[in-house]
């Protein structure tokens, strides 16, 4: 009798298990249903292209005849004989080690700065801020503002002043274009992370810092290190994120302003290279090896900076 | 008495000894007394020689009750029948909502006339400080921080729409002027008169704009979502691998996929068609990491109670999580719409007439400077679609971006 009702039992279990697992299948059939329409569209236009770029990097292709395995032949040529690609790594290099780190700065120090405004200051200030990311093509205004001649409104404003005595050529001297390519990068780079500071700032519990003002946080600088920061760390690797994308992406700002080619490949980045190759001189194989290059750079940086935010206010 | 400042509430009054009586309670700035109902003379009665003072007792915020308190120490109580009511220690009298401030000094100072008396008014500070640990100087740097670097950020788009203003004189003056002096919108109506008799008007490419923004935001919108929903509500093998794919592919833009893009767009006979543009930005990273990242805050009561009831899942998305999520739609129709917006797509698309304002933008720019006065006209449309959105959905798009961060 006892034997039987925990043979019963047994038997209900293991029934009860299977049901489980079965409910378990098909719920997890239901996720990949949702899942699928993302997952194949993101697969064919984001991981493809990273998979197919990784590939032609290995190849000489370009388009009309079948793609040619040349080994690290691209590499090599990339490193040691194309000088124009060095002038472009040095000037992605010091766009994305200026606007990087500072634009990334600026966009918390001034989500800070606005987070002690009142509310009504607060909405509009962030509009303004946020304005010359969101619309994108805005910057192009910069090439009246910097115009070359005396028409131009820094040209004119300084004549007037007589600081100069003729207009310079703003962009088109390679003595200036990184310069005001900076600037006007900077402009932009109260993007998505400045977004997700603001809103990082205003979800921070305001009993913490009540809690920390009777501790002892006697002002804004330690209310900021031991409260706000560690509480901010997942925007913050957003944010950083958000500005490795842009500070190595430079390509359109340059294009737009400073001419492309730009005087002497001055204003040339790593993105208008590959830009260049890929789409003007259609040799698919290099352009995909510099695409390699940057993917695995990018991929490096948001490794360290990740290390870096891990030991934020600790 | 004043008919004034007199404040009449309704309820039962209690005595000590336990009796009731229902009336009304009178109050004015010479004394109070309680009316019993349809009785004309009061029942009793104090004037402020017998009256230590009056408590309010607020419960629950909508009734309250009221202690009279006399100087020989015996005391009523009255309870109020419905309403707010609030006596004020200040100026001794009964109000039907909390005085604010500014009332309460001006009745102040009525009392005080009344009465014969002076009542000093507490001096207002001229700068009262939000937290105890804030100095006034680094106050007083935040603004002006604050205003020199937005002035920096807003003169670019602010001399932007005065040169889209600018009669063709005013744009080549000397010195150049931000904003016009006589503001024109000859500009405007050149992009869509004088270039609406050219090969391909103007407004074809607003129109061709307007679609594929509209199409590839609203498919971004529900397919993002409905990956969102899964990966953050239940736990599947392969979901938190695909999600950190997601996270990483957040830092490649376009530019740098492309090259292959168009090899595997061309593969797929997408070349020259809105496709080529619609469907990656259906998959968008950033608009299924968004939302992934607001859907986690949802309760998870919410979807299992929907599932005792034997709701589907595609009910449950459809008529439960998605009507809670409605701030991130907002956040992720700004993002696909800044994307789509500025796109130029001269890469993948070839036929003039299925081009894009912001192509037809950098045509314009290519004119010379005898086109600058359309390039600002031009460019303030542009720009002009993705700030009002913003403008009109920002409180929504913080409260999403609050859940943005990334967990390492």
């Amino acid at each position: 009798m006892q034997s039987q009702s925990f043979g019963s039992r047994f038997m209900a279990m293991k029934r009860d298990q299977f049901h489980h697992g079965l409910a378990q299948a098909k719920r997890n059939k239901i996720c990949y249903l949702f899942l699928a329409p993302y997952a194949i569209l993101f697969f064919t236009f984001f991981i493809l292209p990273i998979a197919t770029s990784i590939f032609y990097s290995f190849t000489y292709y370009n388009i009309l005849e079948p793609a040619r395995f040349i080994g690290l032949q691209n590499y090599v040529n990339l490193i040691l004989q194309d000088e124009v690609f060095l002038t472009a790594i040095k000037n992605t290099f010091v766009i994305a080690v200026i606007t990087g780190p500072v634009g990334y700065i600026l966009s918390f120090l001034f989500a800070w700065f606005i987070n002690e405004l009142p509310k009504w200051l607060r909405a509009v200030a962030v509009v303004i801020f946020y304005a010359p990311s969101i619309a994108a093509n805005a910057f192009t205004v910069f090439s009246i503002i910097f115009r070359g001649d005396a028409y131009g409104y820094l040209n004119s404003l300084l004549l007037e002043f007589g600081l100069i005595e003729a207009p310079r050529l703003w962009l088109t001297d390679p003595n200036y274009m990184m310069t005001i390519l900076i600037i006007v990068i900077l402009w932009m780079s109260m993007g998505t992370g400045f977004l997700s500071f603001v809103a990082g700032f205003q979800g921070i519990d305001k009993s913490m810092y009540e809690a920390g003002y009777v501790d002892g946080v006697r002002n804004r600088w330690q209310e900021l290190y031991h409260i706000t920061l560690p509480s901010m760390k997942p925007m913050l690797l957003f944010g950083a994120v958000m500005s490795i994308t842009s500070a190595f992406n430079v390509c359109d700002v340059p294009r737009a302003l400073c001419g492309y080619p730009s005087t002497d490949y001055a204003a040339r980045t790593v993105v208008t290279h590959l830009f260049d190759y890929g789409f003007s001189r259609f040799e698919m194989g290099y352009a995909s090896a510099i695409a390699t290059i940057l993917f695995l750079v990018m991929i490096l940086c948001k490794k360290a900076i990740a290390g870096l935010l891990g030991r934020v206010g600790t | 008495m004043s008919e004034l400042n007199t404040v009449k509430s309704a309820g039962v009054l209690k005595t000590i000894s336990g009796k009731k009586y229902r009336g009304h309670l009178v109050a004015s700035e010479t004394g109070a007394a309680f009316y019993e109902k349809g009785n004309d003379t009061p029942l009793v009665e104090w004037n402020y020689t017998r009256l230590h003072r009056m408590d309010n007792i607020r419960r629950g915020g909508t009734s309250s009750q009221v202690t009279v308190i006399l100087k020989d120490d015996s005391r009523y109580i009255f309870e109020l029948d419905y309403g707010l009511k609030v006596y004020n220690h200040m100026d001794q009298h009964w109000a039907d909502k909390p005085v604010t401030p500014k009332t309460r000094g001006d009745e102040l100072h009525r009392l005080a006339e009344l009465r014969g008396e002076k009542i000093q008014v507490p001096k207002k500070h001229l700068i009262t400080r939000r937290h105890p640990n804030r100095s006034i100087a680094g106050d007083i740097g935040i603004y002006l921080m604050l205003i020199l670097v937005g002035a920096a950020m807003v003169f670019p788009l602010v001399y932007l729409v005065g040169s889209s203003l600018k009669p063709l004189d005013e744009l080549f003056r000397f010195p150049p002027t931000v904003w016009p002096q006589h503001p024109t919108s000859d500009n405007f109506s050149d992009l869509f008169v004088t270039m609406g008799q050219s090969w391909i008007p103007f407004s074809r490419y607003l129109v061709n704009t307007v679609f594929i923004t509209f199409v590839g935001t609203f498919g971004h919108l529900i397919i993002a979502s409905m990956a969102a929903f899964v990966l953050a509500k239940y736990e599947f093998p392969g979901g938190k691998m695909f999600f950190a794919l997601v996270t990483t592919c957040l830092m490649f833009s376009g530019y740098v996929t492309g090259i292959p893009n168009y090899l595997i767009m061309s593969r797929l006979g997408m070349i020259d068609t809105y496709w080529a543009l619609i469907l990656p930005a259906f998959a968008a990273p950033i608009g299924l990491f968004l939302m992934k990242q607001f859907m986690e805050g949802l309760p998870t009561a919410l979807i299992e109670a929907a599932t005792i009831d034997g709701a589907g899942q595609f009910r449950i998305f459809w008529h439960i999580v998605m009507p809670n999520v409605k701030p991130a739609w907002l956040t992720m129709i700004i993002f696909s719409v800044q994307g789509l917006w500025n796109t130029s797509a001269a890469t993948v698309i070839y036929s003039e007439a299925k081009k894009t304002l912001v192509y037809a933008l950098q045509q314009i720019q290519a004119g010379g400077i005898a086109r600058t006065g359309q390039v600002a006209a031009a460019n303030v449309i542009i720009v002009a679609v993705p700030i009002l959105i913003f403008v009109f959905s920002q409180s929504r798009i913080l409260e999403t971006m609050a859940s943005s961060g990334i967990k390492d």
